[in-house]
């Protein structure tokens, strides 16, 4: 039974009424009778899951809430039952050796669940467009990152006047003119009253601001009209000439005729002069040069005296976090590589007891590599305190689960037949590894390990978010002030450099493989005496130097944790398992495996039409569109090269707080990432169908339709599949900066320091990402 | 001298690969093992050695019994015997002289020949049995620009820094063009007769066992249907060992 496809029928010896009889009775039981046993087992299964989101998100969202004669129901029900109907008469067609609707079978269950999904993650797309207009100040500071400056020069001038007039009216200014020349053209008023302003001796031809001042005090509003600042301009002479009403801040303190006030209004011209200069927020972010004291080996070498300074290269964020990134790198490949082994069933086969210890193995790195960077980090915070380091451990544990599990595979891959020759010559294990396997491993090892310095270059730019330290923390300070070009320097900084890392990492290993298949019949000569190996060694040394100042490694914090670490991490061991605390878990569970879904939906979506533009076969050939193509492969890359929590605070800010914004933000990043698998899919395609439907005078947009739709559909649910996968990773972590979900509930506990229900979130987190992990290899195995 | 008694092999997936098997090889023969594929050649070499162990039966040489040795001793066998692949089995990004010293292997120290040091007197013998097949100038470029046949010799050369008594051949040549098998075999000949190496090889062709092999056994099905001289194997035989329909062919 088990090679049998989804939808074939049996022979039709059974009785069709009984089988929907039974169908009608237990989902799936009619096909069960009928010897499909894959298909009752999928019908079932889909019953309870459907069965049970209903309840649970009705209980707890008020999915789809109605009220019949006072009872408190979910109408979804409704198309529950149109599934249950469908299975009694797919039952009963079956038997008759008919088949049934696909857009049925399938269509019910997708759409229950995208409803689900919409509550459950709380979309509201209108309030995209109803806010929009607040987001735009965001959308202008990444346009105006704050990384240069100039100096500035200002000119004003000031007059007064009484608000309001008194009975009588004043007769003279209230006087106390400061600055350069300015009147206005009455001596006291009220709020909302016309009011002419003239100035000279300004500079000519220059634009300034009106202010109104409290006067003698501090407080001061620019001065509107019609919602928008009140500009003025000099003309060729300095002098200028406006007119506006009265503003409501010049009766804020009330508008008694008996106690007029003395109010100030000032023009002022500010003018950016001189060169263009970092900022302080570049000093911050990037780096700046300081005099510090002459270090002691200059000292003691008497180039410098021990009271003179030198100048020296503070580094910035920016450089902590690619520090982290390398030291992190290079950790994970030292530990790894060994570990490696002991996950490698053909090394393991080989020792006595090496199949249990493959398994443990392999069953910590999966485990291990399941749970976040982010997650680490909150959870070393106790153990080595706030700071780079933390960062750098949280980074490194990861790196090596993520890292060791690809080597390993890298081991079995591996010929056996060297082994088989070593072993046949006498060779032990120790020396059958490092003659027969090592050799073999060393360009795919190599080639990995750059793959994962580009992965952990991106992971430390947000790890800060939690360990204090590097651009990430940088980030959420600035957030939290509101910063938004800061901020919006901070993620131009982070781009940059990721994007450098993506090329180089690509580069190299592209060289690798190159290198592989040059085959020369010269004796190679090793690399330290190669100019270019003495280049790359000093270049490796110097970089080493740099990355373990700038991660701050400091070994013996981790023999001294602190005095609470044995008690938090038996908290964390003694994992909460009542009832209450797993209710929470599976609610915010749903949350991040919804917003996973819809986000992959979203990006998606939107990255099926802008692959085409991306690919290279559709628009790189022809000069007049190759702009669109290295438009649309910057964007892509732009996007994709910025963390998806680092986007949180745009739409938090956009949308509001919670798993909307999460599922905004992950969707950013899905269409980055998405989109780049999706047109290189797209420029994989085989040019023979569209050949040869050109050739029958089809048009572009037509051979699209007929000769590339059907070839790329396959990978794209492929990899749509495959981005789920990933996107529910990076949903664990986004409620760390209030994207919702589990990450969300986990900072809670943990803030409250209530570890054994952390220990709770994680255990489910790491079932949750293992067992998506594993369908999602399963079905892409299937499809391809 | 080299005695099989009644070995027998069972894979863990149940296939039966050699079935009570005996025969003995005296010391200096070229024994050639004939056989269609799947009749249990390779098995056969595998289990002299160990690199699969037998299930049953004993393998007997110098009247030391292989089947009964530990590990650690067996280490000390295996560095006697020589053994060459069909696929060469060459470690292909490591240089020509590396995989010949690891033919040394079970000799030198683990400590040691993890740091990749081996003594100067081993890197001249590996220098000096490349001279020997003719591929010392290729001593230091890497194994995989090297071509199939020049490979094998290089596998050769790799079993002669065991220094063995004994070489197990499988299907050395099968990988390699007509005209290459000659030279491979002609050196494993100078081998047997110069050395005085006890030989056994698995081959497929009938002519080649003529022309090489002092002895020959046939296996079917894991099980001995032919022990005697080369010459002896008539039509009869030859129908016997590869069934009704096979014909003769035979390579230059």
């Amino acid at each position: 039974m088990s090679g049998q496809t989804l939808f074939t029928a049996p022979p039709k010896t059974k009785n069709p009424l009984l089988a929907a009889l039974l169908s009608l009775i237990i989902p799936g039981a009619g096909q069960l009778y009928l010897g499909a046993r894959n298909v009752a087992l999928a019908i079932f299964a889909t019953t309870v899951v459907l069965a049970f989101l209903i309840w649970f998100t009705l209980e707890n969202f008020r999915v789809g809430q109605i009220e019949i004669g006072g009872v408190e129901t979910s109408w979804l029900w409704l198309l529950f039952a149109a599934f249950w109907l469908w299975n009694v008469f797919d039952a009963y067609q079956r038997a008759r050796g008919k088949t049934t609707s696909r857009l049925l079978s399938f269509g019910i269950p997708i759409l229950l669940i995208y409803i689900i999904a919409w509550q459950v993650t709380d979309a509201n797309f209108p309030r995209l467009v109803t806010r929009f207009n607040d987001v735009k100040i965001i959308f202008d500071a990444l346009l105006h990152p704050d990384l240069f400056t100039r100096d500035t020069e200002t000119q004003q001038g000031a007059t007064t006047i009484w608000i309001p007039c008194s009975n009588p009216p004043q007769t003279t200014p209230p006087g106390g003119n400061s600055g350069l020349p300015v009147g206005v053209d009455k001596v006291c008023g009220t709020v909302g009253d016309p009011l002419a302003m003239a100035g000279r001796g300004f500079k000519p031809n220059t634009t300034g601001n009106i202010y109104w001042q409290e006067y003698g005090g501090t407080n001061e509003a620019q001065v509107r009209s019609g919602g928008q600042p009140v500009v003025v301009t000099t003309d060729a002479n300095g002098n200028f000439v406006t007119s506006f009403d009265i503003p409501a801040f010049a009766g804020r303190d009330g508008l008694d005729p008996n106690a007029p006030t003395v109010q100030g209004i000032q023009a002022r011209f500010v003018q950016e002069v001189g060169a263009i200069r970092p900022s302080e927020n570049f000093h911050v972010l990037i780096g700046s040069i300081q005099q510090v004291p002459a270090p002691e080996w200059m000292v003691s070498l008497g180039i410098r005296s021990p009271d003179d300074t030198v100048p020296r290269f503070v580094p910035g964020g920016i450089f902590v976090t690619i520090g982290l990134g390398l030291m992190a790198t290079l950790i994970s490949i030292v530990i790894a590589a060994p570990l490696s082994f002991f996950g490698a069933r053909n090394v393991m086969a080989r020792v006595r007891g090496g199949t249990i210890i493959y398994y443990i193995a392999r069953g910590i790195f999966n485990i291990v590599r399941s749970i976040d960077t982010l997650i680490w980090a909150i959870i070393l915070v106790t153990w080595t305190g706030l700071g780079a380091f933390t960062g750098l451990l949280a980074l490194s544990i990861h790196s090596i689960a993520a890292i060791a599990k690809l080597y390993s595979e890298e081991v079995e891959h591996t010929d056996p037949g060297p082994v088989e020759a070593t072993t046949a010559a006498g060779g032990n294990l120790l020396q059958n590894i490092r003659f027969a396997l090592i050799p073999q491993i060393i360009p795919s090892f190599l080639a990995y390990s750059l793959l994962r310095w580009d992965i952990n270059m991106r992971s430390a730019t947000v790890v800060g978010f939690v360990s204090a330290a590097g651009i990430g923390f940088y980030i959420v300070e600035s957030i939290r002030k509101g910063g938004y070009h800061e901020y919006a320097a901070a993620l131009w900084c982070i781009a940059i450099v990721v994007l450098i890392v993506d090329y180089l990492s690509a580069y190299w290993r592209e060289q690798i493989v190159k290198n592989e298949n040059k085959i020369s019949t010269e004796p190679p000569k090793p690399f330290y005496k190669t100019r270019r190996g003495i280049f790359y060694t000093i270049l490796f040394i110097l970089v080493f130097i740099a990355s373990w100042n700038l991660a701050q490694i400091d070994l013996s914090k981790l023999l001294e944790p602190a005095p609470t670490f044995a008690s938090v991490i038996y908290d964390f061991v003694t994992v909460d398992l009542s009832i209450p605390v797993w209710e929470q878990i599976v609610r915010q569970m749903l949350v991040t495996i919804f917003q996973a879904l819809l986000a992959t939906t979203l990006g998606a979506i939107l990255a099926l039409p802008f692959a085409f533009l991306a690919a290279k076969n559709i628009t790189g050939r022809s000069p007049r569109t190759r702009w669109i193509y290295y438009a649309a492969r910057f964007i892509l890359s732009f996007l994709r090269s910025i963390e998806a929590i680092l986007y949180v605070a745009i739409f938090v800010f956009w949308v509001g707080i919670g798993a909307f914004a999460g599922m905004l933000a992950l969707s950013v990043t899905t269409f980055g990432l998405i989109g780049k698998l999706f047109s290189e899919a797209v420029e994989n395609i085989e040019e023979g169908p569209v050949e040869a439907l050109t050739a029958t005078g089809a048009n572009r947009l037509q051979s699209i339709a007929f000769a590339i739709v059907p070839q790329i559909v396959p990978p794209f649910i492929s990899y749509a599949i495959y981005q789920w996968d990933i996107n529910i990773r990076l949903a664990t972590i986004i409620g760390l900066a209030g994207g919702g979900g589990i990450g969300q509930l986990f900072a809670n506990y943990t803030g409250q320091l209530q570890y054994h229900k952390a220990g709770a979130v994680i255990l489910a987190i790491v079932v949750v990402v293992t067992m998506m992990d594993f369908a999602s290899a399963k079905i892409r195995e299937r499809l391809v | 001298m080299l005695r099989i008694e009644h070995l027998t092999k069972v894979f863990p997936n149940g296939t039966v690969a050699l079935k009570d098997v005996s025969f003995q090889v005296p010391d200096g023969e070229f024994l050639a093992v004939i056989g269609l594929s799947g009749s249990g050649k390779s098995t056969l070499l595998r289990c002299i050695n160990r690199l699969i162990e037998p299930t049953s039966g004993k393998i007997i040489w110098n009247d030391v019994d292989i089947t009964a040795l530990s590990q650690a001793e067996m280490r000390n066998v295996r560095r006697q015997i020589g053994f060459i692949f069909q696929q060469f089995n060459l470690v292909k990004r490591s240089s020509v002289i590396t995989n010949v010293l690891t033919g040394r292997l079970g000799y030198v120290g683990t400590v040691q020949s993890l740091a990749h040091y081996f003594s100067k007197q081993d890197t001249e013998r590996a220098l000096n049995n490349l001279d020997r097949l003719g591929l010392r100038e290729k001593a230091y470029v890497r194994a995989d620009s090297l071509s199939g046949g020049q490979q094998q010799r290089v596998a050769i050369a790799r079993a002669l820094m065991q220094e063995p008594k004994m070489i197990l051949a499988d299907e050395p040549v099968a990988s390699l063009d007509p005209v290459l098998s000659h030279s491979i075999l002609k050196y494993l000949e100078q081998l047997n007769k110069e050395d005085e190496l006890t030989v056994l090889c698995s081959l497929h062709f009938l002519d080649l066992v003529h022309r090489y092999a002092t002895h020959a056994i046939a296996l079917k099905d894991g099980q001995v249907v032919f022990q005697g001289l080369p010459q002896e194997i008539d039509d009869a035989q030859f129908k016997a060992i590869y069934g009704q329909d096979a014909q003769r062919v035979s390579i230059i």
